[in-house]
């Protein structure tokens, strides 16, 4: 497997920075359809991205969002600083959520945002110690035609 | 000379080469090159944001002429339900009615009863319909535009019915074929239209081969003689029109005369860029349907109107108080219309991608790279003095070779190049 790295970007996520929400997935939508991305894989990844970025604003303090496109797979790497995840197993399961009243007034906070993840992604890992962060991998393939197929 | 793109005709001797259009399109489809607009066809949209901006009337949009109703032996007018209201709240959609047949027209017909079938149409299909969520309107043919160039996951939201105009035009000249006995291809239907998209939607149609209409003509270029004609006291009789077809002039009134009220109204090319966005990323799913327009307050703001859309909107609510309503709306009848796919679009709709900009994953990698190194070299200023909207499609032109850096005015006052010399007859 090609592991080099053809092209890379990271980008900062703000914990409790709702008016940015969604920015750094919205970037990297915009790089993906630049680089002619199959508009599939755009779509998955979109999902993910906003997912990820949208937990670190909802329960971490500060975290980046690392875009990462090899000739094989675009892979992301979201990690952060914050208060991390005690169950990860809990937090699998559609509709748990720790979400506050105000989140979930904001339309967040379903207890969907990990499965959904995992769900739009061809890989997905999740580390997290309490009280000091939480690391997701995940990613998606792209088909023989370098994400044109 | 007069350049036409799409629906939208530059007329070369009125240009001055300001970047307003420029500036203005939401698809980045214009450029300026030796003082002209250039307009890109692969992405415009036809929002008809350039004729908006132009202030040195050089931008225009492409409609009939008065030879193409010599083609046909009888005309038909149908106007856009935005045409009433464009004369004030003291003046009747019959009076209107009654001026486009002293305007030229042999016979106006009414499609304001086709909107609610419509309405109940989509209905009809939304109560049948698997998903995705939600459905989207094709009522704005701009909107369509945007969903085939820049959001083709969006397709298949998109509802597969006609447009009440459309079927208005088919109804019209099955009606009127079968009233005086005339061949329907010699029968001329035309549209009056509030927007330039309309006028494209006609010309080159989409989930259909051919449009209904054989034509169309602008709100604003008949505004005039329709003013004299009703002063004159045209069409002084009182004639039926549907109040909830006169609706549909502005944004909520399609959605208004749903049953289903899980719906979502959203205007303007931003805001509809914004939810765009947001239903590709998933969300909106518990929506059933959504009314989109590109214009922001829905047809009554298309740029080829004359009355503002304020005043517009408010005369709206006034006549459509007014009116009565001949019938009502068969729902059964609109059933087994729907079963018979009179309401139904004949093609498929497809995906109009853009030329990708590379040939591969890498070359678009290299691409973009040289673009970010490009851009750090512009001032940021995006003053598009150079002719593209902003420095970081400069930067994209100049990588594919449709622009040089030294097009920039600050990188050229930077490097001390001598600024092209005004040429004037002095």
């Amino acid at each position: 497997m090609d592991e080099s790295v053809l092209y890379r970007e990271t980008f900062s996520i703000t914990g409790n920075d709702f008016e940015r929400g969604g920015a750094a997935a919205s970037a990297v939508k915009a790089i993906m359809r630049e680089l002619g991305l199959d508009p599939a894989v755009i779509r998955r990844l979109s999902i993910a991205n906003f997912e990820a970025e949208m937990n670190v604003i909802m329960y971490a303090e500060q975290g980046r969002l690392e875009f990462t496109v090899t000739a094989e797979a675009v892979k992301v790497v979201v990690a952060d600083r914050g208060r991390g995840i005690a169950d990860i197993e809990l937090a699998m399961q559609e509709g748990y959520s720790t979400a506050t009243a105000e989140m979930r007034a904001r339309g967040f906070g379903a207890g969907m945002g990990l499965p959904n993840i995992k769900r739009s992604t061809d890989w997905f890992e999740i580390e997290s110690t309490p009280g000091v962060g939480t690391t997701l991998r995940y990613g998606v393939l792209l088909g023989a035609a370098g994400g044109r197929g | 000379m007069e350049v036409p793109t799409h629906s939208i005709i530059l007329e070369e001797a009125r240009c001055v080469g300001c970047v307003a259009c420029c500036k203005a399109c939401p698809t980045k489809a214009i450029r300026v090159r030796n003082d002209l607009m250039q307009i890109d066809p692969a992405l415009c949209i036809d929002c008809g944001a350039c004729i908006r901006a132009c202030r040195y009337d050089a931008v225009r949009p492409r409609t009939s002429t008065t030879a193409d109703l010599k083609r046909f032996r009888h005309t038909v007018a149908i106007p856009s339900m935005t045409l009433f209201t464009q004369f004030g709240h003291d003046v009747y959609p019959w009076q209107v009615a009654g001026a486009l047949r002293a305007c030229g027209f042999d016979s106006f017909h009414d499609s304001s009863p086709m909107c609610p079938m419509v309405s109940s149409a989509v209905d009809t299909f939304l109560s049948e319909c698997q998903g995705p969520w939600p459905k989207i309107s094709v009522t704005c043919p701009a909107i369509i535009r945007l969903i085939l160039i820049r959001y083709p996951d969006l397709i298949p939201h998109l509802i597969p019915i006609h447009t009440p105009r459309e079927l208005a035009a088919k109804l019209a000249r099955r009606q009127i074929s079968a009233r005086l006995g005339i061949p329907p291809a010699e029968i001329g239907v035309f549209y009056i239209s509030p927007c330039a998209a309309i006028l494209e939607s006609i010309q080159r149609p989409v989930g259909v081969a051919e449009s209904y209409f054989d034509g169309a003509f602008s709100v604003a270029e008949l505004y005039g003689s329709l003013l004299r004609a009703i002063r004159e006291g045209a069409g002084a009789a009182e004639e039926s029109f549907e109040p909830r077809g006169l609706l549909w002039a502005a944004s909520g009134g399609e959605s208004g005369a749903m049953r289903n009220a899980n719906i979502l109204s959203v205007t303007g090319v931003e805001d509809v860029t914004y939810v765009f966005d947001c239903i590709e990323a998933g969300k909106f799913r518990q929506v059933d349907f959504l009314e989109a327009y590109i214009c922001p307050d829905g047809c009554v703001s298309g740029q080829l109107l004359v009355e503002g859309r304020y005043a517009a909107r408010h005369t709206l609510q006034r006549i459509q108080a007014q009116v009565t309503s001949r019938s009502a709306i068969k729902e059964e009848r609109v059933r087994s219309l729907f079963r018979e796919y009179f309401f139904h679009m004949e093609d498929e709709i497809k995906a109009r991608p853009l030329e990708p900009v590379a040939r591969n994953l890498r070359e678009a990698i290299l691409r973009r790279h040289e673009k970010n190194r490009l851009l750090e070299e512009l001032p940021h200023k995006d003053c598009a003095a150079c002719g593209a909207p902003d420095c970081a499609t400069l930067a994209e032109d100049v990588v594919a070779g449709r622009a040089r850096l030294e097009d920039c005015v600050f990188l050229k006052i930077r490097q001390g190049t001598p600024l092209p010399e005004e040429t004037g007859d002095e």
